[in-house]
């Protein structure tokens, strides 16, 4: 058996996991659809003494449209957003490539936001789309914006006796792009990027996997109040804007080159 | 920890450590060792299940997260020593070579096949992208998966 070993907690209720939580606090770590935890506990780099698998937790699942809005339990899968015709844009565009659909089938929203991957694509489709957050404990319940809520590589505001309990994006953009290069379909995204046009008609733009945390390119932002530049502008102010770093997979040069063509496709296709 | 699940039409209830994956636990308790080990972190595909009909690696759960659902595997595809359509495809296209990764692919197609929607070769490809295969160059397996298509 390769993880350490822990005391495995099941909660059935919202109530009882919240109380997990509170006993438990930096001793223990949620688990959802376990699809990054596992793998961090395979190794060992976490190696918490308990488990709160959230999957009986009836209060995290389900979608529903309200109006404007579109709330996630933090426990529905990609594989079941993939599936609804009614995920907004550039969300759906994206779930395709949130991991191979093995991956989908068990890797959930929350889950993916509490663990804030760089290279993910739920981080910076929040922060594109300004969404917002919903956290509980037995403290009391907040809802937190996406730029609030995103805090750097592999950390957020949850606080350890935090739950991630729903995810609430705007469904009144007037468009979106999404763009990503990842070796295989379904790997982590080498560069990618994200851009959702809100209703007010400000645009929000993020680049992902570039660096260590997904970001959103202000100054680009604002000279899209003005229109779309032409494409040569258009990579410049990207590229200019690009926080990059260089792994065993990518260089620095690479990620700013790419990801500035990446951050002007996603763009693009918002205006189309 | 009590785990009850039914694995290749099977009832199974027992204790089972929590941190046991569904690998170890199909492998190493039931004896089912059709079900390969590769990279153990969720990369490589080979462990690939089906679980309440959806494909999933055996590696990234644990036995415990599998309680009260439908487990099938290489051993449970076949019908009274018959292959199913799917494997005999697949020795009819020849899509293995060492068959390592065989049983991750076998699972993972047999969930687009039960989709009932149709796909195109490059579509299968990008779908099956999330098993390694390292003899057959791949042509092969996405050939006896089309060949499946009704």
């Amino acid at each position: 058996m390769k993880p350490s070993p822990f005391e495995y907690e099941r909660p059935e209720s919202l109530a009882d996991a919240l109380q997990v939580l509170a006993t438990y606090g930096d001793r223990c770590k949620v688990l959802a659809g376990g699809q990054s935890l596992i793998p961090l506990l395979a190794m060992r780099l976490a190696q918490p003494e308990v488990i709160v698998d959230v999957a009986r937790v009836r209060e995290l699942s389900g979608v529903d449209r309200n109006g404007s809005r579109i709330r996630i339990g933090a426990m529905t899968t990609n594989a079941e957003m993939e599936r609804r015709q009614d995920m907004p844009s550039p969300a759906s565009q994206a779930l395709p490539h949130v991991g191979h659909f093995q991956i989908r089938n068990r890797g959930t929203i929350g889950g993916s936001l509490a663990h804030m991957d760089p290279a993910a694509e739920w981080p910076a489709l929040l922060l594109a789309m300004e969404g917002e957050v919903t956290l509980q404990s037995v403290r009391g319940r907040r809802a937190l914006a996406a730029a609030d809520f995103v805090q750097g590589p592999l950390m957020t505001a949850l606080a350890d006796d935090e739950l991630l309990v729903e995810v609430t994006l705007p469904t009144d953009g007037r468009g979106a792009g999404f763009a990503e290069v990842a070796r295989r379909p379904g790997d982590f995204a080498l560069v990618g990027a994200a851009c959702h046009r809100a209703r007010s008609g400000r645009a929000g733009v993020v680049a992902f996997a570039t660096g260590t945390q997904p970001h959103r390119l202000p100054r680009l932002e604002a000279a899209l109040e003005d229109g779309v530049p032409d494409e040569a502008e258009l990579v410049r102010l990207a590229a200019a804007e690009l926080t990059v770093g260089g792994d065993i997979h990518a260089t620095a040069e690479y990620r700013r080159q790419v990801g500035a063509r990446m951050v002007a496709r996603a763009v693009r296709q918002a205006w189309n | 920890m009590e785990l009850t699940l039914v694995v290749n039409g099977k009832p199974w209830s027992g204790e089972v450590p929590p941190r046991l994956t569904l690998a170890d636990f199909l492998r190493d308790r039931l004896k089912l060792r059709g079900t390969h080990l590769g990279c153990e972190h969720g990369v490589c595909g080979a462990c690939t299940v089906l679980v309440d009909e959806r494909a999933m690696r055996s590696c990234l759960m644990f036995a415990v997260q599998a309680d009260g659902q439908q487990v099938l595997t290489v051993e449970g595809m076949s019908r009274d020593g018959a292959h199913s359509p799917l494997q005999q495809a697949f020795l009819d296209h020849g899509a293995f070579q060492c068959g390592f990764c065989t049983p991750g692919f076998l699972a993972s197609a047999e969930e687009l096949l039960r989709s009932g929607r149709r796909y195109s070769r490059s579509e299968l490809r990008e779908r099956l992208a999330g098993n390694i295969c390292r003899c057959t160059g791949y042509d092969p397996i996405v050939e006896a998966v089309f060949s499946c298509q009704s």
